[in-house]
């Protein structure tokens, strides 16, 4: 006993001390295999023909309630649509075989491809069109209210034909179709529980958070909440395979610039977000075998000037704001490689006005704007709140350049960061709406009427793409006019004329256009847009086409060592 | 007082501080402006599926109401839905819990061991270069919060001296073993998978570190001054008298009940690890309910948020209930008096 | 027990005077014989007098204010700015001296306000023990230690508007209850003693009792604890400021200048390093400090550490 003690006690303090010299070695040996099995880890995925992209969050895969950029990309790989986005802008025709519009153009007859496979194996036929429509126009989130204020019915007229009887002539209705979603209606049905819907329960909505029920070229596989969305291949696809497509993708939920870095450079992640900032991305570019994309795809970062509440009411003072904020130092040295904005619309997107004077820095006029303005003399009393999303740090640069450009004419800014969730529930009212936001807005489908509509007309206050409270009639009259003008030309001009009537009340100060930069692994990975976009040619504005998986091409044999 | 009665008061102390904390909970959670149900469907849903999810979630009665409602939900493990995740907080606590508690364990363990070895050692010792060199670090350990330590275990390990893993909880491409119990290192022993373990445990140790610095300093301290000051009890003297072995009587005599007030406190350091884990998994990447609760506070998702604080105080409550015991089992003297 | 000592009735001045001044050089040499006390001090009087005399000590004031200068961004650290620049081309080492007046007039503000409360309701609840009172009170403090503290402070400073005020407001919250448990337990005990009874049996008011006769006697421990606490209030501000929800930008914080930092590393490593150190030494400097008073108040003649 005595001995045991001793030898015990004898043991102690060495013992300990072996353990401490044992992780410590553990670290440093460690170190070796982890960085060989890092190697092999690699290899081994890339073998496998993955394309892992990282982004701000884990998609939203339910297809009436996601719309963010990683919802957008996963939903574009999980599921169909009736008509699909070229690069070159055009839509062509995907599910829908064909089509047909009445001449007053309320009506639209689609007719569908035959022996199209559900991933369960189900085929696809007009009810689940008619069920997918149907439940956007219920939940009305997501991308629900492309169709809520368009659609009066739909109905299938056989197996393989459905109808869609609009409430008014929508000329982009088309266009909006690339964000309806064919979902499989048994499936889902099958799959539903108690909820506000009435006899539809919760509309499947639980079950199609980690599930999908698509017919598109990618399955979901796992979806960890907080951490990524793994779907692999979907052999039946009915558009066939490439045999260096990727087997699978990885959206991946976080832009932790440490992460990233690491990730990119041990060959475990082929594509970044677009929020890495611009000297985490100098940073990437000089990884090797690693390049970074830029491509316009029609985003404008918008200071969104509150008018209905001072002292942003004023126009004058809009004007004065919008000739003191610096621009060049935006282009040339916050976002090198972004163009300047020239109005609401950028200038990638179809039906853009190019002969719009823009605004530019210059003090005099802004300070003659100032004077004009019924505050002058009050600056004190009327600080403007200029708000940015916490999630988009790149943002700050622009609020601060913004506070200390305002600061030259007397203007007070506060700069609040917001957190985007507690952002959107702020600007749902007028009074709470900061006078100035900081917010990216990209178009829903790729022409100047969707920015213009979700951006200016009455209907969109309240969400966070309009924090103008703009409220014109003239300009909401002018909005639906062009919109309901099913020829394109015709359509285009009175686009224009809108555009010009925008940028004349200043409800806006467009800071640039957004160049999309992400790296990628371009030695091993082709990403069918990065090539066009090398080639100087445009490419789809519709958020989250630029990946779709399917046409992408993965070479691990490739893969630096 | 017996040990059951005792642990019987505890218990019902306990339940008290509970509910009371769910009061509190409940109305920090309702102070804030904004309709959840709004909020849980998005500006465009249709009004009437907003006022039926209103009345899903009582939000149309009564405070008084919503409370009791709430709490029965919270008794029967349903704590609402989550509007970032838009599932039940239940399912998402499940899903992050293990993790922390991993990490917390893990670095409780570090806390353990590395504070008695440093605490014996400098009083051991005491006054030599050994004591001082402790000491020294002692101070800059509880000065560097948690945090700040994370971010620069990052800067050195993550960047600039890759040795090893400073993100995340397993490799990428790492199968991760089969879930029984959650805890990744413990899994993988279960499955025999040790390249997994291997790999899990390396992850686990620079926030574990992070998080336990500052503690291993401030119980080592205590440790240190408990045993000096028993150095000079008689009883020692005693025992040195009767010609007792050194290394027995530091063992035995000195360092057991030495460790005593080290061991009350313990439940500080547990809540000091719990809370600081809050920032240190969102540094390190770590798939933990702190991460979740910080970006459920961030977001203003408040049944997140109430969730993850009731979970934090069960699991408090329910440590400092340990701690007593053990301090109880360590010191016969105080063994379950009227203390509470 | 030195109060029994000081009859509140007849306090001749000079002489209470002279007792002070024996009694300050006493302690103060007690306080000086440990070097890292006075190393504590040291930190802290720089601390303090670089944040009050900030705008005229700092090379560039004008940076901890709304100033961008992005011909300037990302410098490295160099003679002009010895602490680099940030990505907005802020001197670092200027806005760290600044941010020292916000992490100050928080520990100060949160103790000022959260010991006279806490201690107030510890008095109550000890000197009434058993009263309904004391149940309300300390049922309602442990309900507040019951989940760890940067919890607490994180959660209610996410639901408020995030700013200076409300994160010190959180602090306060959470900070009170230690001052009430810990001057409960001593009154309870002191409410039993002579001097207390005796005030009691000649008809002193409860006002006078609470406030003359038990406070005087737990005045040292509080004191102690108070002087530990001003390294945890500065730990819990970085810590809230890091997360966002702290002093808002453009004016400076250390925590929200480490969170900052940490996108931009490596590369741009003095934005982290540079703050996380500040927070440590200013952390370490009160800490010192308070060890010292802490050693200083101690009644026994032996210092443990």
């Amino acid at each position: 006993m005595k001995k045991w003690a001793k030898l015990r006690k004898k043991l102690v303090i060495p013992g300990v001390l072996a353990i401490l010299v044992a992780m410590l070695l553990a670290g440093c040996g460690g170190g070796k295999t982890e960085s060989q099995k890092g190697a092999s880890d690699s290899q081994q995925s890339a073998r496998e023909k993955i394309i892992r992209i990282s982004e701000a969050n884990v998609p939203n895969i339910d297809p009436g309630v996601g719309s963010d950029y990683a919802s957008s990309i996963a939903l574009a790989n999980l599921y169909d649509t009736l008509v699909f986005p070229s690069h070159d802008g055009t839509l062509k025709p995907w599910l829908a075989t064909g089509w047909k519009t009445s001449s007053d153009g309320l009506t639209w007859t689609f007719n569908l491809r035959h022996g199209v496979k559900f991933h369960n194996g189900d085929e696809l036929t007009a009810e689940d069109v008619v069920f997918s429509m149907q439940r956007m126009l219920t939940l009305g989130e997501g991308y629900g209210y492309l169709f809520t204020g368009v659609v009066k019915e739909v109905k299938a007229l056989d197996n393989y034909t459905v109808q869609f009887t609009l409430k008014k002539t929508f000329g982009p209705f088309l266009s909006t179709l690339v964000r309806l979603y064919i979902l499989n209606k048994d499936q889902v049905m099958a799959n539903i529980k108690p909820g506000p819907y009435g006899k539809m329960g919760d509309y499947g909505k639980d079950w199609l958070i980690t599930n999908d029920a698509g017919s598109g070229p990618y399955m979901v596989k796992e979806l960890k909440k907080q951490e990524h969305l793994y779907a692999v291949k979907f052999d039946q696809y009915w558009g066939g395979w490439d045999q260096d497509a990727p087997d699978a993708f990885k959206i991946i939920g976080t832009t932790a610039p440490s992460t990233i870095r690491t990730l990119m450079t041990r060959r475990e992640l082929e594509i970044t977000d677009q929020w890495q900032t611009k000297e985490a991305l100098e940073a990437l570019d000089r990884i090797p075998g690693v390049s970074v994309n830029a491509a316009f795809t029609g985003t404008i970062l918008n200071i969104m000037l509150n008018t209905k509440k001072a002292p942003t009411d004023d126009v004058h003072f809009r004007k004065a704001l919008a000739y003191a904020f610096d621009y060049d130092t935006v282009v040339d040295k916050l976002f090198p490689g972004c163009r300047k904005a020239k109005g609401p619309v950028s200038s990638v997107l179809p039906g853009f006005n190019p002969n719009l004077t823009p605004y530019e820095r210059n003090l005099e006029k802004a300070r003659a704007e100032l004077a004009k303005s019924k505050y002058a003399g009050k600056l004190d009393e009327y600080p403007v709140e200029l708000a940015w999303v916490a999630e988009v740090p790149d943002e700050e640069k622009i609020a601060l350049l913004l506070q200390s450009n305002a600061a030259e004419l007397g203007i007070k800014v506060n700069v609040v960061k917001v957190p985007w969730l507690s952002f959107v529930d702020q600007v749902a009212k007028p009074e709470n709406t900061p006078n100035a936001s900081i917010v990216f807005v990209s178009p829903h489908y790729s022409e100047a009427g969707s920015i213009l509509e979700s951006r200016y007309h009455s209907k969109s206050t309240g969400t966070w793409e309009q924090c103008e409270w703009l409220k014109n009639p003239g300009i909401d009259a002018a909005i639906e006019d062009a919109i309901s003008t099913l020829d394109t030309n015709k359509r285009f001009e009175k686009y224009g004329a809108i555009q010009e009537k925008i940028v004349d009340l200043a409800p806006t100060i467009w800071a640039f256009d957004q160049a999309e930069k992400r790296a990628y692994q371009d030695e091993y990975v082709v990403w069918p847009a990065a090539d066009l976009i090398k080639q100087g040619k445009p490419v789809t504005s519709v958020m989250g086409y630029m990946f779709y998986f399917h046409d992408f091409k993965v070479y691990p044999n490739k893969v630096p060592k | 007082m017996k040990l059951h009665s005792y642990l019987l008061r505890r218990l019902l102390l306990s339940i008290f501080v509970l509910v009371g904390l769910s009061i509190v909970i409940f109305i920090i959670a309702r102070v804030v402006p904004g309709d959840p149900a709004r909020m849980a469907l998005g500006p465009r849903a249709p009004q009437f599926a907003v006022d039926a999810l209103r009345e899903e979630m009582h939000l149309d009665k009564p405070l008084v109401a919503q409370y009791y409602y709430w709490i029965k939900g919270v008794a029967t493990g349903d704590l609402g839905r989550s509007l970032v995740t838009k599932r039940g907080v239940l399912e998402d606590i499940m899903e992050f819990l293990p993790a922390t508690m991993e990490l917390v364990m893990v670095s409780a363990i570090f806390v353990i061991v590395f504070s008695i070895l440093f605490g014996a050692l400098a009083a051991r010792y005491k006054d030599k270069w050994v004591d001082s060199v402790i000491r020294i670090m002692a101070y800059t350990g509880v000065a560097v919060p948690s945090f700040v330590l994370a971010v620069l275990f990052v800067l050195i390990f993550g960047y600039l001296w890759p040795v090893i893993p400073a993100l995340g909880r397993l490799s990428a491409g790492v199968q991760p073993p089969v879930s029984i119990t959650g805890l990744l290192t413990i899994d993988s022993l279960l499955t025999g998978d040790f390249p997994v373990f291997w790999d899990a445990l390396k992850h686990l140790f620079l926030p574990a570190l992070a998080l336990a610095i500052g503690p291993i300093f401030q119980e080592a301290r205590i440790i240190r001054s408990a045993m000096t000051d028993n150095m000079g009890k008689d009883y020692v003297a005693a025992a040195v008298g009767y010609g007792i072995p050194n290394h027995i009587i530091m063992g035995k005599y000195l360092l057991k009940p030495s460790l005593i007030p080290a061991v009350s406190v313990m439940g500080l350091d547990i809540a000091s690890l719990m809370g600081n884990a809050f920032l240190v998994e969102v540094i390190f990447n770590w798939p933990g309910i702190s991460r979740y609760g910080m970006e459920a506070m961030l977001r203003k998702d408040l049944n997140a948020i109430s969730a993850v604080i009731i979970v934090f105080g069960l699991i408090f409550v329910l440590v400092n209930i340990l701690v007593d015991l053990i301090v109880a089992y360590l010191d016969p003297r105080i063994r379950l008096g009227g203390k509470l | 027990m030195n109060a029994n000592l000081q009859p509140a009735s007849d306090i001749n001045v000079p002489s209470f005077a002279a007792r002070f001044k024996e009694g300050f050089r006493k302690k103060w040499y007690k306080f000086s014989r440990n070097k890292l006390s006075v190393a504590g001090l040291v930190i802290v009087l720089a601390i303090v007098m670089a944040a009050v005399l900030a705008p005229y000590i700092t090379p560039y004031p004008e940076h901890a204010g709304k100033f961008v200068d992005y011909g300037n961004a990302s410098l490295a650290p160099s003679a002009t700015h010895p602490f680099g620049t940030d990505i907005f081309g802020r001197d670092i080492l200027s806005r760290i001296i600044f941010a020292f007046r916000g992490a100050l007039l928080m520990a100060v503000l949160v103790l000022a306000i959260a010991v006279p409360v806490g201690v107030f309701l510890g008095l109550l609840a000890g000197y009434y023990k058993g009263s309904l009172l004391d149940t309300i009170i300390m049922r309602v403090t442990d309900i507040f230690l019951s989940v760890p503290p940067l919890l607490l402070a994180l959660a209610i400073a996410a639901v408020l508007e995030p700013n200076l005020t409300n994160a010190m407001i959180a602090i306060t919250i959470m900070w009170w209850p230690w001052y009430t448990r810990l001057v409960y337990g001593m009154a309870t005990s002191l409410r039993n003693e002579y001097f207390v009874t005796a005030a009691e049996l000649i008809g002193a008011s409860k006002f006078h009792i609470l406030f003359r006769e038990i406070l005087p006697n737990c005045l040292s421990p509080i004191f102690t604890k108070m002087a530990l606490d001003v390294g945890w209030v500065i730990l819990i501000g970085a810590a809230l400021s890091f997360v966002g929800l702290g002093e808002q930008p453009p004016t400076p914080a250390l925590g929200q200048m480490v969170s900052d930092g940490t996108r931009y590393m490596p590369d741009l490593w003095w934005m982290t390093v540079f703050p996380s150190l500040a927070i440590a030494v200013m952390i370490l400097g009160f800490n010192l400090l308070g060890d010292g008073v802490r050693d200083m108040l101690a009644k026994g003649e032996h210092d443990h550490e």
